[in-house]
Order: C-alpha cells, then structure tokens, then sequence
C-alpha cells in the first residue's frame, strides 16, 4: 500500500515537472457558436504536434468584449500573449501602446509566410509598411439572392443585379409579381457603407484615408455618400429595403432572407457556408454576385473585413517565441484552407487558394467564387486599403444614425453635414486624448 | 440599562463590521469616488493614459445636442415607466386580491414576468415585434391590417421599451402590493362598507391612503429601476435607435465606456445619473413624508 502511494505521488510529481516545463500561451478570439468548437480542435492539434508548447483558448464575447478585457488585462500586467481585434480596432490597438508590431518578430526562415498574403489583405494589414498583426478571419460583403424567387418574378436567375439602378428595376419586378413581400435586405451597418465608398473609389478620411499619416478628416458629405444615400433611401420609401428597425442587426437581416421574406440580401462572405445550409434547409436555390456599385462610376472594389490577431507586450522571449510559432502555425496554408472551408471566410495566404484551385473547390462550390472573385478583382489603392480611423466604432453609430434620420425624411444634405461634423468632431477628441 | 451589555470589549462591534465595511468601501465608495474623480479626465483606452481636463466633459454634456436628447429620453422614458408600471401593478393587485377561483394561478402568472431574465425578455419581444416576422404584426395584420414598423418609428420605438421595461417590472410592484393589501386593517373596511361607501371610494379613500407607505416605497424603488436598469431591453431591441431616439443615459454610459473608449465622458454621465437620482429619492421623502400614513 505505502509503495502503491509512492508510486502515485512520484509519478505525479513528474507529471508536474514535465507539465511546468511546457511553455503557456493564452489566446483570445471573439468567436462564439461551432467557430468555437472549430477553433477549439485547431489548438488541440497544435497542442498535440509541439509537446513544447501548450497553448489556451478562450472565447471573449464580441469583438468589442474582446478587445476591452485584453486591454483591462495589459492593465493589470495580465494580457493574454494573442489576441483577436476587428479591423477597424486596428488604429486603437497600435495607439493603445500594448502590442508589438509583428513583423518585427518573425523568426528567420518563416517569412516566407508574410509574403504569401493575398495583395487586399496585405494592403489592409500592413500599417506603416509592415505586418502589426497576422491577418486571419477576413471577408468582404456580397449578394446573395434566392434564384427561385427570381424565376417567379421573371427575372435571370443566373444574372444577378449588380448597379444600383438594376437593384432596383429588379425591385420592380419581383414586388409587382409578389414573388416576394420584400425585395432586398441588409443590416443597418455603416460597414456596408464603407464599402460602397471604396467601390467608387473614394476615401473615407483625409491623409489618404489615414494611411499616410493621422486621419484628421472624415469624409461623410461627399458625392459618394449622397449616391449611396440617395439609392438606399429610395429603395427604403418604395418599400422595397426591409429590415428589422435595430442598427447592426445581422441576424435579423439573415432571417428575413431565409424565410424568403426578401429576394436578395447583402451580407458578408463570412456567411456564405451558414446560407449555403439554410437554403438547402428552407428548400430554395441559392444564388451569389458581386455587391451591387454605383452606376457610372468604375467598380474600385471592397476592403478587406474581419479579423487578425495581434501579439502583446511584456512577455519573456520563450513566450513570445511560441506565441509566434503558434500564430504562423494556425494561419498556415493547410490551416487557412479548413479555415476557408469551415466557414466562408477567405483563404488569405496565395498557397491556400493553390490548394483550393488545385481541388477544384470554386468550380464545384460556386457560391465561393462570387466572394472570391470580387476579392481578387478589387484595384489596389488607398480606398480599398480602407480607412484608419482611431475612433471607428463611434464613427460608425454617427454613420448609422445618420441614415435612420434619413429615412426619417431628413434633408440628405443637412443629414450628411451634421454627421461630417460630428464625426470630425469625435476625432479630434480622440486624437487630443491620444498625443498626450 | 446599558444598551452596550451584548458586548464585552468596545472594539468587538467595529471588528463585527469590519467585514461589511471592507466590502462597502471596496466595492461601493472607492467606485463612486473613482467615477467623481475619473469625470474629470480625458481618458483613452480604459485609463492606459488620461490628462486632467477640469468641467471640460460636463461642458460637452450640456452643450451638445445629441447628449440633451440623451437626457430628454431618459426622463420621458423614466416618467412613463414609474407611471405605468405602479399603476397597472395596482390596478392588477387590486383583481388579483380577490378570492375567485384560481387565484393562486392568477398571482403566479403575474409574477412571472419578474421571474424572468431581463436578456431573455429582451430577445423575445425581439421576435415578437420584428416588423416583417413577428408574430404581433402578423396578428394585427390579419385583424387590423396594418403593420406598423415598431422599431424604425421612434415614437413607436420608445412607447416599445417602455412596454417592455413596464411589462417586466409589473410583477414585482404586484407583489409588494397585495402583501400590502392583505395587511390592510379589515375593520376599517367594514366600516366604509357599512356606511354604504361605493367600491370605488372604498377603494379611494381607504384602501389608496392606507396603502401609501408601499406606493412610496415602490415609487422609490421604481424610479431607481426605470434609471438603472433598463439597459438590456435598449441594447437588445434598438441599440439606442432609430437615430438617438431610445438611447438613454445608462445605454450612453456603456457606449461611450466600453464600446467608445471614452471613460470619462461616461463618468460625467454616471455622476449626473447619480446626482439625478439622489435628487429624486430626497425630493420624494420630502413630499412624501406629509401624506404617506403609516398607520397606527
């Protein structure tokens, strides 16, 4: 018996000692529901193949969640090594002073992997001509459209709209033959006005939308705005945009579409796999085309959205070390490629699509391509880099506010000046309380 | 007599409150006096840095539009709310007194919405009143046919949350007034009744005056409630939307917090919130310490 005790107290003894041995890395992300699971079973199989390394994931809530306890956490001399910040945090998060510019930290002989991003997920990523983050989750709004409703109203169902103006001559023909009570839908989200600007080639904040220096400026009442405005406002009063009242409400907007409430929705490509089963569920045939532009105004192309994962200050050497072998791990081709596939977002490294083109993925998934396409097909230049802005988050519920006013029946012109001054406004705040 | 005699040493009363202390200091004072404090710097991500900025935060607050609107929603949202939910909780209590049969269901059904999380009530009037699939449009549509945008109108959006916050609160005033109610002194009611006094002024000038120590006391209570703790219903049903039109103060505070990064803007606000509703409570004892009848 005592030797039995032994045993059991010398071998958990050792246990201990190779267990204390392993180098800890915390990492936190914003992905709740399967993405959890998903990510869960991507860290089991690093933990699995580096016995050095053991690396502990947690869901934080949203991405806003996320971002205030890492920096609550840094507070406190706690932060967890990685972390998940959304692309507008990406300006906040430099300014915070709590992170270390990556690049910088790429250990000889991986950075290859730097140099295999996809060009609009280089261009978003490097600030200041270099990697702060490792781009991971990053998608791009697109149509998507119920091809059965399409036929009912006599439309191409193979030709989606893809102006402004054929959104809403097709508007007209799907509300004239009730083919469907609404017509099209989107969530109340400033992020799809961001695109729309970027698709006609403008800026969104001066310095080249703050990518040569500090945005001072942001551009609200221009040209681009008032079309996008007056396109949407119009299809709002025709009773042809429906969504559910709340800003922001991507749920609501996909529920509509699925109920086949509405012909059209458009939404991220980070949803391209959960339409692809709800419309098998709910018995339609779906449908993918580019976001809908502006016409007479050249497709400039979309920003890159989403996600990448920053890596914190203060940590010893052999932790920052795994912390990046297990960041370049998880965003690797074969990673990206599950990433891909498990969701909808885009494969981000060059090597990964190789993969995908090479299995004929796009051809036989052909609700992928439409996202991808218009990913590749957008022009590289300071639009769709898209706009570095301290204060986005406030920036946006000025943008969104402002459209609800809108429809309210406000002066598009008063609407948009007050909004401009009111967004300059908060960034100037932000920038004071930022240079001291 | 010797009121100490339960303790033998001076000291073991304050070593007893100690624990009480610590926690109230740690958790309650040093907060608030933090929030004082913080109202007076500008500061950038959670307090990693801030720079003192003297009334500058205050000056915002009451210059700026978009925050007078803040303030006015707080107190249209904030009067209804106390209105509504002390007077459907008595006009309910008042039924549900009575002994009919099946009272004891009667109660429980009213009790339930408290019961409730706040989050969970919030996302079911989420469905419900979803202007294309909700169930109320698709009700009204078939009886009525209309189909109002509950959420888009901001008339329509703030009469909304009052519901809610209304519909979810009703249960507990229904619960401290029939306890009130049942402590009622029978005989002063038996007399109104031999006298020949109608229900209605039955109910007028004995039951209503015997029961205002609980009317006040909910009133109190109610007005903390409507200031406090409304904030899952705005940030499930419309994020402070259409344009401004719901978003009162304890949603602002959180906004300009925790999504804004603005801490000391939402301090100002927490230290007004908190000014507003000491006012209110002092205002009430002082108004109402002349009519509330305690009895006896």
């Amino acid at each position: 018996m005592k030797r039995l005790v032994t045993v059991i107290g010398l071998s958990a003894l050792l246990g201990f000692a190779f267990a204390a041995e392993k180098v800890q890395i915390t990492f936190w992300h914003a992905f709740g529901g399967g993405r959890t699971a998903f990510i869960q079973r991507a860290v089991e199989d690093f933990n699995y193949t580096h016995p050095g390394i053991e690396v502990k994931v947690e869901y934080k809530g949203s991405y806003r969640d996320t971002l205030n306890a890492a920096i609550l956490a840094a507070k406190q001399g706690n932060a967890p090594h990685i972390v998940q910040i959304f692309e507008v945090g990406s300006q906040l998060a430099i300014d915070s002073g709590i992170f270390v510019p990556i690049q910088d930290f790429v250990p000889a002989g991986l950075e290859f992997q730097l140099d295999d991003y996809i060009k609009p997920v280089a261009n978003y990523y490097r600030i200041g001509g270099k990697f702060n983050s490792i781009p991971w989750n990053s998608s791009n709004p697109i149509l998507y459209y119920n091809k059965d409703i399409f036929k009912k109203a006599g439309l191409d169902p193979n030709n989606p709209p893809k102006t402004y103006n054929e959104v809403v001559q097709a508007c007209e023909k799907i509300i004239a033959s009730k083919a469907a009570p609404k017509c099209i839908t989107w969530p109340l989200h400033s992020w799809f006005v961001e695109q729309w600007i970027a698709e006609q080639g403008a800026l969104l904040a001066n310095n080249e939308n703050g990518r040569a220096a500090r945005a001072t400026d942001v551009y609200i009442n221009s040209e681009a705005m008032k079309r996008i405005m007056k396109w949407w406002k119009g299809l709002y009063d025709k009773g042809y945009y429906a969504y559910t009242g709340k800003p922001e409400d991507w749920d609501g907007a996909n529920q509509l579409f699925v109920s086949k409430q509405a012909a059209m929705e458009i939404t991220s490509t980070s949803d391209v796999t959960f339409m692809q089963n709800a419309s098998f569920e709910n018995g339609f045939e779906l449908g993918t085309g580019f976001l809908p532009t502006a016409d007479g105004v050249e497709r400039n192309g979309t920003v890159v959205g989403g996600a990448s994962l920053w890596l914190t200050k203060g940590h010893p050497q052999k932790e920052q070390e795994a912390a990046l072998t297990f960041l370049l791990w998880f965003t690797n081709t074969e990673n990206m490629v599950r990433w891909h596939k498990g969701t909808g977002y885009f494969p981000v490294l060059n090597t990964s699509v190789k993969v995908l083109e090479w299995q004929h993925w796009f051809e036989r998934n052909p609700a992928y391509r439409a996202a991808f396409d218009q990913l590749l097909q957008s022009k590289a230049n300071r639009a769709t880099q898209g706009a570095l802005i301290g204060p986005f988050p406030e920036v946006r519920t000025i943008i969104e506010n402002m459209i609800q006013e809108i429809f309210q029946g406000k002066d598009l012109a008063k609407a948009l000046a007050e909004a401009d001054a009111k967004a300059d406004q908060a960034l100037k705040r932000y920038n004071a309380s930022v240079k001291k | 007599m010797d009121t100490h005699a339960a303790y033998k040493s001076r000291w073991l009363p304050w070593v007893l409150l100690l624990p009480s202390f610590v926690i109230l200091l740690v958790f309650l004072y040093y907060p608030t006096i933090e929030t004082f404090v913080l109202s007076l710097f500008q500061v950038a991500f959670l307090g990693l840095s801030k720079s003192f900025v003297g009334l500058e935060n205050y000056k915002i607050l009451f210059t700026d539009p978009d925050y007078r609107q803040i303030f006015k929603n707080t107190v249209v949202f904030a009067f209804f709310v106390v209105i509504f939910s002390m007077a459907v909780g008595l006009a309910l209590s008042v039924l549900a007194n009575q002994r009919v049969t099946g009272w004891r269901i009667y109660r429980l059904l009213l009790i339930w919405p408290y019961a409730l999380s706040p989050a969970v009530a919030g996302v079911i009037f989420l469905f419900m009143f979803n202007p294309q699939s909700g169930i109320v449009n698709y009700l009204l549509e078939i009886s009525l046919g209309v189909a109002p945008d509950w959420l888009t109108n901001p008339t329509l959006a703030m009469a909304l949350l009052v519901f809610v916050a209304v519909w979810k609160n009703v249960g507990y005033n229904v619960v401290f007034y029939i306890a009130g109610l049942q402590n009622l002194p029978g005989e002063v009611l038996e007399a109104a009744l031999i006298d020949g006094a109608t229900p209605w002024q039955r109910f007028w000038r004995v039951t209503f005056p015997l029961l205002s120590p609980m009317t006040f006391f909910l009133l109190i209570i109610n007005t903390i409630y409507a200031f406090f703790e409304a904030f899952p219903f705005v940030d499930l049903l419309t994020k402070g939307g259409p344009s401004n039109a719901t978003n009162i103060l304890i949603f602002n505070i959180y906004r300009d917090g925790f999504e804004y990064y603005k801490t000391g803007m939402a301090a100002a606000q927490s230290v007004i919130l908190f000014i507003a509703v000491v006012f209110l409570t002092i205002l009430q004892f002082r108004l109402g310490e002349g009519r509330v009848h305690y009895g006896g």
